[in-house]
């Protein structure tokens, strides 16, 4: 596991990421990765509000549109997250800060499409919403929450 | 010829006061004569007043520490001016939020609520009166001139808890409070950035079975994640000043807010895209202002990812 940590730190790619003086590097991946996450948890908080009872007379099923900016977030944050992880592959790989953020990001996400289908999908009129509804979206304002703040605090842990 | 932030300072620092006299001003007169224009008018004016204030504050810091060293400056007149700055930018900023909810609720109820106009109006009486303090006291620091007794100045020294010291001392003191306030921050920008995203995309032409006003329901979230930003920022500000206030991606950052702020203001007063019902396609000028208001905010947060890169901020 060592072994293949190291590699992946050592490759071209990842030192350029973590070494190149130039703007491009690190600092627009992260730049990006930060886009990503406001996509991605910001759409979704929206939704989640809504299900939780904010603006009740907000109809939900055209908020389906905020699904394709979350998955756009959702991919731009795996190719500039995994890019980020391989140029500090021995560190990130090692500390459980980061795969407590992995788990909140896979729950998180699990959450989203269960989101789809129960709420949005099956409901022939989405707007009346059970109790499964709200239950979700608790669970998803809650995850995300965790995801974004334990992914910010990878910055203090050395 | 540059400008410098002292300079600009200098150009800025009486909007907040001269500011507050016309909106005061603007408030009392539509309460006489009942108008409920421009009773609208004195909040928006409130709301662009506090905006300004940000600028006002921030450019201060850095014209303090300029000219702290020369001869014949007091430094502790200058520390009592900032003190004095703080706590009306505070107040001023609590206005602005008010003066905005009044706003908010004038669009969306048959009539403003009394508790709200009552907040809006004792708080900006308050607010004009410290804001007042805070530039007579400001004067004093280079204008000899205006003190009754020469070299006697007006306030004593600051105490209290809400001074830039004590809240940089708290900050720096303990390690959890800066990582803690920056994850807040990002919870606070999420939230922002989702509600503008929403309402922006249904007046650029998604989401179209919405109506706008059900969407402006939703305006006070985003106005809570930005309140939740400028409480973090300004701790981080507080506690490390110069490295924003010698980085170009701060001005960077400071200047879209300015821009961000503005449009925010627009989407909760302006009647167009009010009107817009179930179905309703939205004029290409409000397209443009709808997407330039989602610019504003990628060049926030652009240039705040930036402040370690392209300035010197840690």
């Amino acid at each position: 596991m060592m072994a293949l940590l190291s590699w992946l730190e050592a490759t071209g790619f990842s030192t350029w990421v973590r070494e190149g003086e130039t703007i491009w590097a690190f600092p627009t991946i992260l730049t990006l990765h930060t886009f990503g996450m406001g996509l991605l948890v910001g759409a979704n908080a929206v939704i989640d509000l809504r299900l939780l009872g904010i603006g009740r007379r907000l109809p939900l099923a055209p908020l389906r549109a905020l699904f394709p900016v979350m998955w756009g977030g959702f991919w731009l944050n795996l190719v500039t997250g995994s890019m980020l992880f391989a140029a500090d592959a021995t560190k990130r790989g090692t500390d459980p800060l980061y795969y407590t953020k992995l788990v909140f990001v896979a729950i998180g996400v699990a959450v989203i499409v269960a989101l789809r289908r129960r709420v949005f999908d099956a409901a022939e009129n989405p707007g009346v919403d059970g109790g499964s509804g709200k239950m979700l979206a608790a669970v998803s304002l809650a995850t995300w929450t965790m995801a974004a703040t334990t992914g910010r605090l990878l910055a203090y842990v050395s | 010829m540059g400008l410098t932030i002292p300079h600009l300072h200098l150009l800025l620092n009486h909007v907040p006061t001269v500011g507050s006299v016309a909106a005061v001003g603007l408030l009392l007169l539509a309460l006489v004569r009942r108008n409920d224009d421009l009773l609208r008018a004195s909040f928006e004016l409130m709301f662009v007043v506090a905006l300004a204030t940000l600028p006002v504050y921030l450019t201060g810091v850095a014209a303090g520490t300029a000219i702290e060293e020369l001869e014949g400056v007091s430094a502790e007149a200058i520390r009592t001016h900032e003190t004095a700055a703080l706590l009306a930018f505070v107040w001023m900023q609590i206005t602005g939020f008010f003066a905005w909810l009044a706003l908010w609720q004038s669009r969306r109820l048959p009539k403003l609520p009394r508790a709200t106009l009552g907040t809006v109006v004792l708080l900006s009486v308050i607010t004009l009166a410290l804001m007042g303090r805070a530039a007579t006291i400001g004067g004093e620091i280079r204008h000899p001139e205006i003190l009754a007794t020469p070299g006697a100045v007006t306030v004593g020294a600051p105490t209290g808890w809400l001074q830039s010291t004590v809240i940089a001392d708290f900050v720096t003191q303990y390690p959890w409070v800066w990582p803690a306030a920056e994850a807040l921050h990002f919870l606070g920008l999420c939230l922002v950035l989702g509600v503008l995203l929403a309402v922006n995309l249904r007046i650029l032409g998604a989401m179209k079975a919405l109506s706008f006003a059900s969407l402006h329901r939703l305006l006070p979230w985003g106005m809570l994640g930005f309140a939740l930003n400028l409480t973090t920022g300004m701790l981080f500000f507080i506690a490390a000043a110069s490295q924003y206030t010698e980085n170009i991606a701060f001005l960077w950052k400071v200047i879209f807010l300015g821009l961000a702020g503005a449009h925010f203001l627009y989407l909760t007063v302006f009647s167009r895209t009010w009107g817009m019902n179930v179905g309703a396609e939205a004029a290409p000028l409000d397209k443009l202002v709808a997407a330039g208001g989602l610019g504003a905010w990628v060049g926030v947060i652009y240039w705040g990812r930036m402040l370690p890169f392209i300035g010197n901020a840690f």
